[in-house]
Parts: structure tokens; sequence; C-alpha cells
């Protein structure tokens, strides 16, 4: 069941990278036709900064809030997809799963709830 | 000025004899859809292949046929493929593949117009109006323009990870697809963990993104690049939450049986959870970096975010895909939370696709409306409200909801009472809980003398148009 699933997703992934495939070949051959330039020059490759010239690298620091964000994604989307197996079932197992549950996800909030307290989710 | 002069109200005169070709068609259409109702009540086509109110009939028969083929004489693909099927199996999915793709790709070209022509009128002008019939050949024309650009590399630039964004963000846009129920036996991947695949297909545009922005060595495209990335992990948390809800009010999730669930309940989910709904979109819009939250390319500040260095063909791709994954959201709405294929009956006599495409357009209709009225946010109002406002509120909803399944198992009998009086508590959950939390946060409207907005026929453009048309 599963591998006849995946393997339909295969043959659409392959159409996946053949659809861009063809605009950017027919670009080529456009190219070659010469019906499209292609002449490079120094002035025309600068990357763009509103007409000033650039400064430096952009390869460089940035903020660490966008760490925190990361790691509290990382939690909480876990969290959601541990949740998914327990919600196609739980209804027919009782109070005890759904008390389970509200443990689970009562213990992340607390998690949340000291982020916020601590000023995590505030973007300076 | 009078209103033939005015450049805004100017309408077409109708013609007689366009009414009389109206007329003419009209009375042909209705003839046909009644020979068609008295087709459909016949019963001839039931259980045919060319009864095109099911595809999946033709499908089957063309599967059963190709089965037999391979059955009866085993070669040595039966034998290392260790399956009799394998050719039935590769042909309808080719089929499938090759249908997702072409409607993609059909849909793409119209509703490139349809957004500039909607957003046109929404802004009072026209939209493209000139190439072609109603300007319909527009997106052709803009296909062909943007292949015979140049496409630059830029300086110092990572050139294989500049070339292959591009490529890469085709792929969540069209796998998306998969498992949409299109209609009640057309799914390409009717998979079980249907809600938990689109999750996790859901993220894989972020990294496209942030190799596109990353490798442009450009300041721009480096902001723009880290501001997606942030945004869209932390509205993905309150999209999976919404989705989870679903789930646990259905018990499956599996997206057919989500539809096949509000289909046999004869109603509508978003009926029953308004406030997922909420959840859902706004933190889809967000996803799709379309207005109100497309801070990730926002014009007036960061020129063209991720994608400012490419050019040609490149960018068209980029342009593509945002589009067609606002059809996708458009698509995943309508079947989780408007009914998808299912009509209350109505699905009997209309083919179920169509209904299915119809609420697709509608919900889309809703994503082209928001993008043409509402103003952007600020970047960290847009985090903040992920996080201080949907995950709280969201979490909150899947408690409530978890508490309803459970006892809508128990109850199924009295199903329209239990459901009504559901619907009822949760309509009124979500105004108490949408208006106290934000209360709760501060969040008010601004409270600034409103400016009243007038209409002026003197500025620049009407004025002078008027004016070449009396001088004349």
């Amino acid at each position: 069941m599963i591998p006849e699933q995946f393997g339909r997703v295969g043959v659409l992934f392959g159409f996946a990278l053949l659809f861009p495939a063809i605009p950017l070949i027919a670009s080529y051959v456009f190219y070659r036709l010469r019906l499209r330039p292609e002449h490079p020059d120094p002035i025309k490759r600068a990357t763009y900064e509103c007409g000033v010239e650039a400064e430096g690298s952009s390869w460089g620091r940035f903020n660490a809030r966008y760490y925190i964000v990361a790691l509290a994604f990382v939690i909480f989307d876990v969290e959601v997809v541990f949740l998914f197996p327990w919600a196609t079932v739980f209804a027919g197992m009782g109070w005890v799963a759904y008390f389970e549950a509200v443990l689970f996800v009562g213990v992340l909030a607390l998690g949340l709830g000291y982020a916020w307290r601590r000023g995590a989710l505030e973007w300076r | 000025m009078s209103a033939a002069l005015d450049p805004i109200r100017l309408r077409a005169r109708l013609a007689p004899r366009t009414l009389a070709r109206g007329v003419i068609a009209f009375a042909a259409f209705v003839a046909l859809n009644v020979a068609i109702a008295a087709l459909v009540v016949s019963g001839a086509l039931d259980g045919e292949w060319y009864d095109f109110r099911d595809l999946g009939l033709g499908v089957q028969q063309l599967r059963e046929w190709l089965d037999e083929q391979t059955a009866d004489q085993p070669g040595w693909l039966t034998d290392i493929l260790r399956s009799t099927t394998w050719l039935s199996y590769l042909v309808t999915a080719l089929l499938g593949a090759t249908g997702i793709l072409s409607f993609v790709g059909g849909v793409l070209l119209v509703l490139i117009w349809v957004e500039r022509r909607l957003i046109g009128r929404i802004q009072v002008r026209r939209g493209p109006n000139r190439v072609g019939p109603f300007g319909l050949l527009q997106p052709v024309a803009d296909a062909i323009k943007l292949i015979q650009k140049e496409t630059l590399i830029p300086v110092g630039a990572d050139r294989v990870m500049f070339f292959l964004p591009p490529v890469l963000v085709f792929i969540p846009g069209l796998l998306v697809w998969a498992p949409v129920p299109w209609a009640p036996h057309m799914t390409y991947v009717d998979t079980n963990v249907g809600v938990l695949y689109l999750v996790a297909i859901g993220s894989l545009a972020t990294l496209a993104i942030f190799m596109a922005g990353w490798s442009s060595n450009n300041h721009y495209a480096l902001l723009g690049a880290m501001r997606t990335v942030a945004m869209m992990i932390s509205y993905e948390i309150p999209l999976a939450l919404s989705l989870l809800t679903v789930v646990v009010l259905t018990g499956s999730a599996q997206l057919s049986a989500i539809v096949e669930w509000q289909s046999v309940h004869n109603v509508w989910i978003v009926v029953l959870l308004p406030l997922t709904l909420f959840t859902f979109f706004f933190a889809s819009t967000a996803e799709l970096n379309r207005t109100p939250n497309d801070i990730a390319e926002a014009e007036s500040e960061i020129v063209a975010g991720f994608h400012t260095e490419y050019s040609g063909m490149k960018f068209g791709l980029f342009y593509a895909v945002e589009l067609g994954n606002a059809v996708a959201v458009s698509a995943l709405t309508a079947a989780l939370f408007l009914g998808g294929w299912s009509m209350f009956g109505l699905q009997e006599w209309v083919p179920a696709y169509l209904l299915f495409a119809t609420k697709v357009a509608a919900v889309y209709f809703v994503l082209v409306w928001l993008r043409g009225t509402l103003p952007r946010f600020r970047l960290d109002q847009l985090m903040a409200f992920a996080w201080k406002y949907l995950i709280p509120l969201a979490l909150l909803n899947l408690g409530v909801v978890a508490i309803e399944a459970a006892l809508f198992r128990r109850w199924e009998g009295e199903g329209v009472v239990v459901l009504g009086g559901f619907a009822l508590a949760n309509g009124l959950l979500t105004v108490v809980a949408v208006r106290g939390w934000a209360r709760f946060l501060g969040y008010a409207p601004e409270r600034e003398p409103l400016l009243r907005p007038t209409l002026t026929t003197g500025v620049g453009g009407l004025r002078a148009v008027d004016r070449m048309r009396t001088t004349r």
C-alpha cells in the first residue's frame, strides 16, 4: 500500500522537475538562436543596492532572534507531529487518552509561557 | 464631464445584433443542459466509461483491461517487479500526474490574467486589456517576454545554489496536489496520512527560498530570505495545529475521508470550526507570502526580497509557483473546510470535480480580494501575532474540539442535533476567544480621525484625457 503511494509521489516528483526545466531549456534555445541577449558586464552584474555601490559581502552575521524562533519552532512542530497519530485514534480510547494529550500539550504551553515571560517572543 | 467622456464609466453599448446572438447562445446552452439532464435521468450513462460525472470509472476499466493484457504474457519486468499489475500502475500514475500538471499549468496561465484584472477592478482601473480579446493573451505575452530576457548572475553569487532554487521551489508546489480529492474516485495519492504529508511538503519551500536569498550575495535578498524563514516556520505551527483540529473532529488524516465525512453528515466543517478556518487561512496567507503577510518581498522595504537578483525566466518561475501555491491553498481550504466535491446531493447530477473547481475559484477570489484591500503588516507584528495570538488560540480550540469529537463518537445517533450544538458552541467560542484574547493582548483599532476619501476628477490623468478629447 505505502510503497505504491510513494511510487506515485515519485512520478509526480519527476514531473515537478520536468515542468520548470521546459521554460529554462526554451530560454537557452532562444539564446542559441540569438533571440535572447547574453552580454554580461561588471556594472550589470553588480548586486542591486538601489543605485549605491554594494558595501561588503552579504554573507555575514545576522540577528540571534532567528535562532530562538527556530528552536521554538522545532519543539512545537515535533509536538504537532506526535499528536497526529493520537488524533486519529483517541476518540475510541476514553478520557485517559484525552488527559494524557492535555498533559503533553500543557507542558509545552508552559514552556511557551515561560519563553513569553522572558521576552523571547519580542522582536527587537 | 459628461458620462460618455468619463473614461472610468465608459461602457460599450449593447448592439441589437450582439443581443440576438446572446439570446441564441443562451437558448443553445439551456437546450444542451436539458439534453444532458435527460440523458442522466434515463440511466444510460451509469457505470460506463463515458460517464463524465465520475472519471474514476474510466480509469478503473482501463486498469482492468491493462491487467488482463499483462496477466496473459508475464515478461521479465513482471519477474523483477514481482507484480502482474505494474503496467496498469504505471499508466494510471502517468495519467494522474499529467492531469495534475495540465490542470496546474492551465490554471496558472488563466489566473495570472484573472488576478491582474481583479486587482485592477479593485483599484478602480482596467487591468491588462490590450493583448488579445479582453487581454486574455497577456500571460502568454508575459511568458514570451520573460523567456527572451537576459538572465544575469550577480558578481560573487554561488552559481550552483543560484541556479537551483527556481527549479526546487516547484517540487513542493506540485507535490502538494498529490492527496487532493477531486471527486469520489479521483485522488492521485489516496494516502491515509494525507494531512501529515501536507504538513511535511508545506515546509519544503522554505529551503528553496533560503537558498535563493543566500546565494544571491545581495543584502536585500538575504534579509528577505531570513524574514521568510522566520515567518514561514512561525506560521507552520498554527497551520499544522488547525489541520490537526480537523483530523481530531473527523477521526481520519485521509483527505478523501475528510470530504466523505462532510458529505455523509451533510455539513461543511467551516460551520463547525470557524476559528480553525480563521487560523488556517491567516497562516496559509503567511506561508504563501501574499499580502497582508508579504513581508518577505515587501517592495517598499527590501526591493523584492529573496528574488531581487533573479531576472528573465528564473523570476518567471518564482512568480508562477507563487500563484500555483495560492491555488493549492484554495484547493485545500475547499476540501477541508468547504466540503470538497460534496454539495448536499448535487454531486449526483453535476460532475463532482466541477463543484470542487467552483469552490476553489471562490476561495481564490477571497485571496485576491485580501491582496487588493489589506495593507502589509510589520515584521514584528506578524511574528508576535503567530506566537502570542494564533498558537494559544489554536491550542485552546484543539482542546475544545477534542472533547466534542469524543462526545460525537458516543452520540452518533442524533447527528444533526449534536452537530448543530457544536456549531453554536464553536461559533460562540470563536467570537469570545478572538475578541477576548485580542483585548487581553492590548490589540485595539487605531483611534485617529478618519480621512474621508473623496473622488476627484482633477487628477492629471483624467484631466489630460478630458482635454485631449475636447481639443480634437
